[in-house]
């Protein structure tokens, strides 16, 4: 008997090791969640903190919108108990490979009705090879009213799933939208600011933050990150000289001497994330960051 | 004189029209199996089928298995004892101007030709 209780002790420990080491207990009771880009894991995490494994497998410093995956990052997102993509024509490797369509929840669907068309244009810069802005606008989150519904999408899918409780999924999508919509606020007075002047962006990513909040942006096809070369920036100047723009968006953090070479045009200018990829803060974060920043360079040279 | 402007004209507008053609497309490629053969279809986003392109096979440690090319109709087919499809399959191809691509996980191709 004392030698039955002793196994049974020693098997209690082994197994209750096993169950608390922090990364067994993430492989084998967390469900896993896959988001197509930054925004889509924020909501994720938000909504599931301690229920769910959120992963975002797109590596830093890619292109979320142009990723192209491996074969076992495939296999490991089709693994996964839920995959959450944006639609809008948004991350095409969803469409090169199998998905399981049970677990595939479109945030977006629910307002296919608002989504923006732009003119197509194939071309090809850095590494991701050629590449197509398929004549659909894909960065719905940037406008905040469009983020909330799709933050409901990904509670609805967590609900519907069993994969959080609706009680704590209820209260924390509460605390979600409301960050949100305090984003929606903080960026709706900046249609008054801007007025009609014309802002420039180095890529077209901000079609949606555009429409909602009133401003007026032109784009140019510069890659994300790089100086822009000898030609594109007299295609800047020129773009400068008809609009009379006086604000550039970067996408991303570019060289220093880029940066100068575009101030040096009586440009003011700034790095706006789209948030597709992660940041150092974070969503809600950054994009009030990003709001306060574009208000103030707008109020110094337009007032 | 005036005819040979007007036909120069009339050329150089329909390369702009065709430069903005080829823009204005992209390429969809698919791969499926029936586990004797691999048939790799490509297609333009216009429906219209390129009449050739270069097509490679990699495996899951990026190395090429076997390379071929499209027929005119868009379409090749490999036998399926050509590739070790263990480690999955990476189908690319290229036209030229555009490239696609198409995944099969080994767990894709474990349900299709182990059941």
């Amino acid at each position: 008997m004392p030698k039955l209780t002793l196994w049974a002790a020693g098997l209690f420990v082994l197994y209750g090791g096993l169950f608390l080491h922090p990364d067994v207990a993430r492989s084998e009771e967390h469900p896993r969640v896959v988001a197509v880009n930054y925004a889509l894991s924020y909501f994720a995490e938000r909504l599931g903190p301690d229920e769910i494994e959120v992963d975002f497998p797109v590596p830093d410093g890619i292109d979320p919108s142009f990723w192209r995956p491996g074969i076992a990052d495939i296999s490991a997102i089709q693994s996964a108990d839920l995959i959450l993509l944006n639609g809008a024509g948004f991350s095409t490797w969803t469409t090169k490979a199998s998905l399981p369509r049970s677990r595939i929840v479109d945030t977006s669907r629910g307002f296919s009705d608002h989504f923006i068309q732009t003119e197509t244009v194939t071309h090809s810069h850095g590494a991701d090879g050629e590449h197509s802005h398929t004549g659909l606008a894909s960065y719905t989150w940037l406008d905040q009213d469009l983020a909330i519904l799709q933050a409901e999408a990904v509670a609805a899918a967590l609900e519907t799933r069993g994969l959080v409780d609706a009680d704590l999924l209820a209260s924390r999508l509460k605390g979600l939208i409301g960050d949100l919509q305090a984003l929606d606020d903080a960026a709706t007075d900046l249609a008054n600011i801007a007025q009609s002047w014309v802002l420039i962006a180095t890529h077209p990513r901000y079609q949606y933050l555009a429409e909602a909040y009133g401003l007026n942006i032109r784009y140019l096809e510069w890659e994300a990150g790089s100086a822009p070369s000898e030609g594109q920036l007299a295609e800047l100047r020129d773009l400068v000289a008809k609009t009379g723009a006086k604000v550039l968006l970067w996408e991303d953090n570019p060289p220093p001497n880029a940066r100068a070479d575009v101030r040096a045009l009586g440009l003011a200018e700034m790095v706006f994330p789209t948030l597709a990829q992660r940041v150092e803060e974070d969503y809600v974060e950054q994009f009030g960051r990003s709001i306060n920043e574009l208000s103030s360079l707008l109020r110094g040279v337009i007032q | 004189m005036i005819k040979r402007v007007i036909g120069q004209l009339g050329c150089v507008a329909a390369l702009i029209v065709l430069g903005v053609t080829a823009e204005a497309h992209q390429l969809n490629v698919f791969a499926s199996t029936d586990c004797t053969t691999v048939l790799v279809e490509a297609k333009f986003s216009t429906g219209r089928r390129p009449i050739s392109g270069d097509v490679q096979f990699i495996d899951g440690e990026d190395k090429v298995l076997a390379t071929g090319t499209l027929n005119d109709d868009g379409t090749l087919r490999v036998p399926w004892t050509d590739l070790d499809t263990s480690t999955g399959l990476l189908i690319t191809v290229s036209t030229g101007a555009h490239k696609d691509f198409w995944i099969m996980t080994p767990e894709d191709i474990a349900k299709k030709c182990q059941s």
